[in-house]
């Protein structure tokens, strides 16, 4: 038996961002722009996505001026990631 | 990249494993650090070592330059800071490193002057083989790794040699713990600037 795929983290650009936010600490919204080569409105609709689904905190500040946006994985956002890897593992090994 | 592509499982366990390695290889160091600590520490120790010789009494002042620079060392890091735009997880607990080190030394200087301990210099090699080996083991990097372990073997040498010739050896341990993976890093973050361009 295996469950189905968490639809949150299912999606390319979700799942971009949290396979970046699950690598570091926290990240700036410039640096998952930078490395999804996503457009700013795309990834800013999917990142309050994944904060309502509670798998990130959104942190909006101000840095010499001008404003920062700093995204953070949870521990519900660490487990749901966890899951959707466990199983896709499954999914694929069942399909082999 | 658009956010409601159909994956199939296969290309979401690419995905994952290419965000996962973007991540990883935008972490590069610009080595500015570990090339400024390797000079100095390297020119106290051999003035310390020429002025044993040359009768330079303002040679055993030259130490006083790994406090001066602290500042630059300070603007470094709140440069550094700046400019990188995520934090990675072992940031907080490298700096935690750093500083104990940094505070562990000025103490450990103010008690051997304090105490008149012999033989000092192998003690202050062998604390520059800890924060290297771990900084090495905890960011992968085998050029820091190296050099803690060289730096303790250095310091085994230092029981049997005394001043000044200590100080060739505590040039050595600066040399290889930080001027050598400062230069590495230095060109690995230079390269990395290029291709970025």
């Amino acid at each position: 038996m295996f469950k189905d795929l968490d639809p949150i983290l299912h999606s390319q650009l979700r799942l971009a961002v949290m396979s970046l936010l699950i690598s570091v600490k926290e990240a700036e919204f410039t640096f998952i722009k930078e490395k999804t080569n996503a457009s700013a409105g795309n990834i800013s609709v999917q990142i309050n996505k994944l904060k309502d689904a509670g798998y990130i905190n959104v942190l909006k500040q101000f840095k010499d001026n001008y404003p920062q946006t700093i995204c953070k994985i949870t521990p519900l956002g660490i487990k749901a990631f966890e899951e959707y890897v466990k199983n896709l593992q499954t999914y694929l090994s069942i399909k082999k | 990249m658009s956010e409601e592509k159909p994956l199939t499982q296969e290309e979401s366990l690419a995905l994952i494993t290419s965000m996962i390695s973007k991540a990883k290889c935008d972490y590069e160091e610009t080595g500015i650090s570990a090339l400024m600590w390797g000079s100095i520490v390297c020119f106290c120790s051999i003035i310390s070592f020429a002025g044993f010789y040359q009768h330079w009494v303002w040679a055993n002042y030259v130490w006083f330059l790994t406090i001066v620079a602290v500042i630059p060392q300070i603007i470094i890091a709140i440069r550094e800071s700046k400019r990188r735009k995520f934090k990675s997880h072992n940031d907080d607990a490298m700096s935690g490193i750093w500083i104990s080190f940094g505070v562990g030394i000025f103490l450990m200087s103010y008690f051997v002057n304090l105490f008149k301990v012999e033989h000092e210099g192998s003690l202050y090699i062998i604390f520059y083989g800890i924060p290297t080996f771990a900084t090495g083991l905890a960011r992968n990097f085998k050029p820091m790794i190296i050099g803690g372990i060289i730096c303790w073997a250095i310091a085994i040498v230092s029981f049997y040699i005394s001043f000044p010739d200590i100080m060739l050896l505590t040039a050595l341990a600066a040399i290889i713990a930080w001027f050598i993976p400062g230069l590495i890093l230095r060109r690995r973050y230079q390269k990395l600037k290029n291709e970025n361009v």
